[in-house]
């Protein structure tokens, strides 16, 4: 009996060696292993054995299906990797079928990174109209008619009323009109000047800050936008506050930013004086409060008002402002 | 403001370096935009030796000179009287731009080549000689810049003064600045007391007319005047600032205003009708012809001065051509007046006239500085134009300028900064500006600013100054505390960055275009006279033509853009823009602001690639992006129908689709009209779509619901129809739904077809039903029932057939 079985084995392992191909392979396979193969007869019959032989029996023959199968499979394995499917290949160098997502102009990009910045400072998010009163626009903002502020901005005006807003700080008043302190908003958004060069458009794109509340002082505003520079750019980029002059803030200040490109040395960018002028800001003047309604024997609070175009070309090292709104495909795809 | 470093140091010690203190000034927010070397001018003026001298042929006055320059000789005509050979004389080379303005070329004089020109002292604003060449001393080497020659160095300061320090737009103003800076005491000019003699008012006398607009007006007279050139000093001081030296008697007027800010005006006392000053407002209509010989036409808010019978001045502006100044004038009267800033800007703005005196009233001059300024420039005018002062001065003052002191609450001070100022820290930066400070009690300075600083009017602007003074940069950096809630975001925000992030996710590029567009998009985009498109906004002050109005539609954008890449020879472009449109209600009010968002894709779906054929992009493309678009923001039911031919201007008629969600329509989809795209010069099919961000907004509010997954297998059965090729295909699918079987889970359209076997006039269309039951798992015979009882519906609604 054992004779027999190590005979078989012995039988398929050369068969199985000798197999050309996958077909032949598997008639072999059937032949022993299959439903009515030979390995399957043989421990079908090895009820008929006498009781004391049948353990020895059945254990032999397990034994030799396991090493019939692990054969099969190195054959079948030798077989495929000879087999001229097994040397099909793709090209891999050649572009893919073409799935190229587009882009958001890079104003979006920079406007969601600031919003996300000051968002996560705790800032809500307020827009207001791109053409505005007379009110809104400046005397609201301790701008009166014929006050010689009016010069610092070229302004486009529709009417002797109505003006395409020269800032996004309308929005302020809008917001502070609505809310009771405290406020803590940026309002992004398109504003308008009468200039157009290498450094400026007669569109731009401006973030306004505001925050209102008890006791929220000059430091803190230096604070908010110390951790804001730091965020956009890294922490090496220090500010410096200087002293300037907004009709509706009051101290008010110019923030330069340390040059990105040249780290303070001087270089093109920053005309050699190691500074990038990026924002104006201030207190809150007591005549805006006073216009809104605002107690202002209780409250403080500070605005800001950021260039997004500058902001932009900082960051994506942008060299003329007029590039952002000629929309060359070539451009915006490198956003 | 400009402002030379020899005339600051007139009035205060400066030891800093110029750097130093240009950013001195800057962090003390008087910001310094330049500093520039004031004998640039001299930049192509060399030492210069005459080698030899030699007659001009063809004229008996010119000396023709070979000179030295460093390189090899030049020749120079030249008719200085003082000229030999081997002297050393600054010699200006082509290219030289001379004080006066008048530029230096190689020219030909009487035949001969001139290429350069031997200078005088004068000629170079280096000295009042001009008799002859300026002899240069010593042995400095020929080709030597002048400049360094003679050691000339002086720097000018250009700073950029905000509207509120009108107290700076004098050099003393800036000189204090300086002074507190180093915390030193500023030096003012000497106050002489004029000599005693006939009284002024024997002469003459002013009279106001309008005091809310002149509260103030002082006069001097100085008789005897000799009008000359000025001396070299006051034309140095005049020229290192910018500004051109005219006669002795304007440039003393010129020079006080630049010292101390007080605009003055000279009139010829003898050219003053009645030989008086009145001061009131003009008549309407009435005409007045100022010093640049310009006639303007005056109205009744426009403060002049007149003499007793007209006009001679446009108070605070211009004076007049006929009480100019001449080289006959014998006798001056010196105005020194205070007017009322707002009268003065309306009067610039009204006749497009800035002038240095407009532009310091305007912001408004120190109230108290008119006589010191009148005495300063009389005296100078008894010195340099060696007139005779009549006794005293005319001070007209029927409103009284008060000195109002201020409280300022250190603690509040403290707090607003966000740092602990004790009194005394306070006390000293306020009085390093002349402030006048007092204790008030604990917690409260009495603060008295002087009457220069004008905008100086409440406890804040003196927190600013002490802010200013102690330095932002020393205030600390903290964080606020403040409260935490917060609101919704904004649904419009939401909203559109979703539709930025979906429409860049197939493939769209974002553009941004001006808001303003030119007037004549409106035609080029064959609109009709009704169209609402057409209630357009207009700038009153326009940059140019092209940006005039506010735009009403997105497409003009688009397709400028478009036109753009073209030129650019990029011919494939999918474009995307969200922004506002502005309709008009007329100029005064406030147009109706709408967000819209567009698109448009010109040029290949596919581009030639390996896998696959250069495909021009088309219709159905669009479409998809806007069917992608509107799904992603969770809508379902929206409705592309064919737009109506009328409302098809710049859109192809029969390749529009209006889409409408829930009745209300929300935009379009097409390709645009041949005609549009010759008026905007695109050599190549385009095709848009349009809508409504306001109208999405209200569409985009349902919750999304989770719904089960069916549990049992679907089965599907197809038909295809022959219909008349008018029919839309979509049709089809809308009846096979509005069977109502509720065994039908979905239709599919998967096939249309024209053209042999199918006979002319008609398409086939087929359709793919998925059958599927709730319940169980559906048998053929059950479904086969069904989808025979719904073909032959079908196809009696369609007067339709089955293919052959
Ligand atoms: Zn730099």
């Amino acid at each position: 009996m054992e004779n027999t079985i190590d005979q078989i084995c012995t039988e398929a392992l050369r068969e199985i060696e000798t197999a050309k191909s996958k077909d032949s392979l598997n008639a072999i396979s059937v032949k022993y292993l299959g439903r009515k193969g030979i390995v399957t007869q043989f421990l079908r019959n090895i009820s008929k054995l006498p009781s004391e032989e049948r353990p020895k029996a059945g254990e032999k023959a397990n034994e030799i299906k396991k090493i019939l199968e692990k054969a099969f499979e190195e054959t079948a394995n030798r077989l495929y990797s000879q087999s001229p499917e097994a040397h099909d290949f793709v090209d891999v160098s050649l572009p893919g079928r073409s799935a190229l997502p587009g882009s958001l102009h890079p104003i979006t990009q920079i406007t969601r990174q600031i919003c996300d910045i000051f968002i996560r400072m705790g800032f809500d998010i307020a827009e207001g109209p791109e053409i505005e009163s007379d009110y809104y626009n400046f005397e609201a903002l301790n701008i009166p008619k014929y006050h010689p502020a009016r010069d610092m901005q070229d302004t486009f005006y529709v009417s002797d009323n109505i003006v395409l807003r020269t800032h996004t700080s309308p929005v302020q008043v809008r917001v502070m009109e609505k809310c009771k302190p405290p406020v803590k908003v940026i309002a992004p958004g398109k504003v308008y000047r009468s200039d157009s060069d290498i450094t400026h458009t007669p569109m731009f794109h401006q973030v306004e800050g505001l925050m209102v509340g008890e006791n929220i002082s000059f430091g803190n505003l230096k604070g908010i936008l110390t951790n804001f520079v730091h965020l956009m750019f890294d922490e090496k980029t220090s500010l410096r506050f200087r002293p300037s002059f907004f009709p509706f803030t009051e101290p008010s200040a110019e923030v330069d930013m340390l040059c990105v490109m040249c780290r303070g040395n001087g270089c093109r960018i920053c005309s050699q004086t190691g500074w990038i002028e990026v924002l104006g800001a201030g207190m809150v003047h007591p005549a805006v409060f006073e216009n809104v309604g605002y107690d202002t024997t209780k409250i403080t609070g500070f605005a800001f008002g950021i260039g997004i175009e500058r902001i932009t070309m900082l960051k994506y090292g942008i060299d003329d402002t007029r590039k952002f709104f000629e929309n060359d495909f070539r451009f915006l795809r490198q956003f | 403001m400009k402002v030379s470093l020899s005339w600051l140091k007139d009035y205060v010690n400066i030891e800093m370096d110029v750097q130093d203190l240009a950013s001195a000034l800057t962090m003390a927010g008087l910001e310094v935009e330049s500093v520039t070397n004031s004998f640039d001018y001299l930049e192509n003026v060399v030492v210069g030796r005459i080698i030899e001298i030699s007659p001009h042929p063809n004229a008996e006055k010119l000396k023709l000179c070979r000179v030295d320059a460093g390189k090899s000789p030049i020749q120079v005509v030249c008719g200085a009287p003082n000229i030999v050979e081997n002297i050393l004389a600054p010699l200006a080379l082509p290219g030289t731009v001379f004080p006066d303005g008048s530029i230096l070329q190689t020219c030909d004089i009487r035949g001969k080549i001139s290429e350069g020109m031997l200078c005088s002292e004068r000629e170079l604003e280096l000295g009042d000689d001009k008799s002859g060449v300026m002899i240069l001393s010593g042995t400095p080497e020929t080709g030597t810049k002048i400049s360094s020659a003679l050691s000339l160095s002086d720097f000018v300061l250009e700073i950029g003064l905000t509207p509120n320090r009108s107290d700076c737009l004098s050099v003393l103003g800036i000189a204090r600045e300086i002074a507190a800076i180093q915390k030193l005491k500023i030096k003012y000019p000497v106050k002489q007391q004029p000599d005693r003699n006939k009284d002024i008012q024997e002469y003459t006398s002013v009279r106001i007319e309008a005091p809310e607009h002149c509260p103030r007006y002082a006069a001097a007279l100085v008789t005897d005047i000799t009008v000359s050139e000025s001396p070299f000093w006051l034309r140095k001081r005049l020229i290192s600032i910018g500004q051109r030296p005219i006669n002795n008697i304007v440039d003393i007027t010129n020079f006080v205003m630049m010292e101390c800010g007080q605009p003055l005006h000279a009139f010829d006392f003898n050219l003053l009708a009645e030989n008086r000053i009145v001061v009131r407002t003009a008549e309407k209509g009435e005409t007045f012809v100022t010093l640049d010989q310009k006639e303007r036409i005056l109205d009744p808010e426009m403060l002049m001065i007149c003499d007793g019978k007209k006009p001679v001045a446009i108070a605070g502006v211009m004076g007049g051509l006929n009480s100019e100044i001449a080289n006959s004038t014998k006798r001056v009267l010196i105005e020194s007046a205070y007017f009322n800033p707002l009268n003065i800007r309306k009067t610039s703005k009204k006749l497009g006239l800035s002038t240095e005196a407009s532009y310091r009233f305007e912001r408004g001059i120190d109230p108290l500085g008119t006589v010191n300024a009148l005495v300063r420039a009389a005296l100078l005018m008894t010195k340099i134009g060696n007139g005779k002062l009549t006794g005293g001065v005319i001070d007209e003052n029927p409103l009284i300028h008060d000195l109002v002191p201020i409280e300022l609450n250190i603690s509040e001070t403290g707090r607003l900064l966000g740092i602990e100022m004790d009194r005394e820290n306070i006390k000293s930066c306020l009085e390093s500006i002349e402030f006048d400070v007092e204790n008030a009690d604990a917690d409260t300075l009495k603060v008295t600013p002087p009457s220069f600083r004008v905008d100086i009017t409440r406890s804040v602007d003196l927190m600013e100054e002490a802010a200013r003074l102690y330095g932002y940069n020393n205030i600390p950096t903290t964080m606020p505390f403040i409260h935490a809630e917060t609101t919704q975001p904004l649904k419009t925000l939401v909203l559109r960055d979703k539709i930025k992030n979906i429409l860049t996710g197939l493939s769209f590029m974002e553009a941004i275009n001006y808001s303003f567009i030119n007037e004549s998009s409106c035609d080029q985009l064959r609109l009709l006279s009704n169209d609402t498109k057409r209630k357009l906004l207009h700038v009153l002050n326009p940059i140019n033509e092209e940006q005039s109005v506010m735009r009403t539609s997105l497409i003009p954008g688009l397709l400028e853009t478009m036109r753009r890449n073209l030129s650019q020879q990029v011919r494939n472009l999918k474009l995307f823009e969200t922004g506002n449109i502005f309709l008009s209600r007329g100029q005064e009010t406030l147009p109706e602001e709408v967000e819209m968002v567009a698109g448009l894709w010109t040029g290949d779906r596919y581009n030639s690639a390996w896998y696959a054929k250069e495909t021009g992009c088309d219709f159905y493309d669009i479409k998809g992006i806007v069917e992608g678009l509107i799904s992603d923001l969770n809508i379902n039911n929206s409705c592309f129908t064919k737009m109506p031919s009328e409302l098809c201007r710049y859109t192809k008629q029969g390749h529009t689709a209006q889409v409408t969600i829930e009745g209300r329509p929300i935009g379009l989809v097409g390709e645009l009209h041949p005609e549009v795209l010759r008026n905007f010069d695109l050599k190549q099919r385009a095709f848009i779509f349009e809508l409504n961000c306001n109208t999405l907004l209200d569409l985009t509010n349902k919750a999304k619901k989770s719904k089960l997954l069916p549990k049992f297998p679907f089965t599907t059965r197809d038909i295809t129809v022959i219909i008349s090729k008018d029919i839309e295909a979509m049709s089809i699918l809308e009846k096979l739904n509005s069977f109502g079987e509720k065994l039908i889970e979905n239709t599919q359209l998967f096939d249309i077809f024209e053209g042999d076997p199918v006979p002319p006039g008609k398409k086939s269309v087929s359709v793919r039903i998925i059958y599927r039951s709730p319940e169980k798992t559906l048998e053929d015979n059950e479904v086969n029932g069904i989808h025979i009882d719904i073909t032959n519906r079908l196809l009696g609604a369609f007067n339709a057939s089955l293919p052959a």
